[in-house]
């Protein structure tokens, strides 16, 4: 057997799950693809890139009594009042209604590693923070922003080499961001973070 | 834009090889089935006219590469248990658990060259193309990650 019918035998067990499809003809079949609503997702990933693509975060947090909080964001160029509530478990649902009414539900969550390798819920601080986390934007137009809190940085012009360094100023230290366009950034609040220890 | 029944015969051609990749990369089945949504979701919203089954096959491999980009790089991302996964794959042989289990211990840079090479037969200058990275780059990836790979089916085996 060669090497590439073994790699063939052995991938071929991955498939997507069977509603993935389901799911996807059943919105371009009611034309709702526009309202998608994700619901598999375990670690918060794209729902923050989703909401904070002009990111003014956390001007207020209100608690509405237990772990629902109300938060005010940018998505989509537009404030936009987000109710998130948080549970126990490292997850967290949101909802919000956009400009044109239209309501919006989203959700996230994960954990975090122990020293001991072992899992743990992340809290609702950590969820926050993830939420509020720098986001980088590539536009249509080529530029490159990244929004953070209420810093919006264009940085289309500060790559070399396919690496760009910002300094962004946290809520309460200063934060080094490396950013590898097109491929991630990493963040420290200590120092930059060089291209080669991340992707 | 695709019509709707020439959008279903491609999104169900298409959809395993969107998650292999993004499983590849993200080695996180339930966001590699986001990333598998998305990707047709855009498929179905695109102007985007394709000359060809490869040229679409290409976009949208392209497409998911660029949407496992964008996925949030957490700093408490989800160590996923690869082992766990392995077990409902179902493999028939021990040996192909074992290179699943392999490719999947090694750095992203080499799963996903290695995913388009082997599996989907492309050569290193279209990989070179679709990760936009020069050939060689694609080149010494292969190369190397046949040589981790082979180190560490060579420990497995003894």
């Amino acid at each position: 057997m060669t090497d590439r019918q073994k790699f063939q035998n052995t991938f071929s067990h991955l498939h997507a799950a069977p509603d993935t499809l389901t799911e996807v003809l059943n919105m371009t079949a009611e034309n709702n693809v526009r309202h998608f609503h994700r619901t598999r997702r375990t670690i918060t990933a794209i729902v923050a890139a989703c909401l904070i693509l002009s990111l003014g975060l956390t001007a207020y947090a209100v608690d509405l009594g237990g772990i629902q909080r109300t938060l005010q964001i940018w998505i989509h160029g537009e404030q936009t009042n987000v109710t998130v509530e948080f549970d126990p478990a490292g997850t967290y649902e949101m909802q919000y209604t956009d400009a044109d009414g239209n309501p919006h539900e989203r959700g996230g969550g994960g954990v975090a590693i122990n020293p001991d390798g072992t899992e743990r819920p992340l809290t609702e601080a950590e969820l926050l923070e993830e939420i509020s986390a720098p986001e980088v934007t590539y536009r249509e137009d080529g530029s490159v922003w990244v929004y953070y809190m209420d810093q919006k940085v264009d940085i289309t012009d500060r790559f070399e080499d396919g690496v760009c360094y910002v300094q962004l100023s946290g809520p309460d230290t200063v934060l080094y961001m490396t950013v590898k366009y097109q491929d991630g950034y990493a963040l420290s609040p200590n120092k930059y973070v060089s291209p080669d220890e991340f992707n | 834009m695709l019509q709707n029944d020439e959008f279903a015969r491609a999104a169900e051609k298409h959809m395993d090889t969107i998650y292999r990749v993004a499983y590849s990369w993200l080695k996180n089945p339930d966001d590699a089935n986001d990333v598998t949504q998305d990707v047709l979701i855009q498929l179905y919203k695109t102007n985007k006219e394709f000359s060809s089954d490869s040229h679409l096959k290409n976009w949208l491999i392209r497409v998911t590469v660029n949407q496992c980009k964008m996925v949030f790089r957490s700093p408490w991302s989800k160590m996923e248990d690869i082992d766990a996964y392995a077990e409902t794959l179902g493999f028939e042989r021990e040996d192909y658990r074992e290179l699943f289990e392999a490719v999947m211990g090694l750095e992203k840079k080499y799963r996903v060259p290695l995913i388009l090479y082997y599996y989907e037969g492309y050569s290193t200058s279209e990989i070179a193309s679709i990760l936009k990275l020069p050939e060689n780059t694609i080149s010494t990836r292969l190369f190397r990650a046949r040589a981790k790979l082979k180190n560490t089916l060579g420990e497995a085996s003894t």
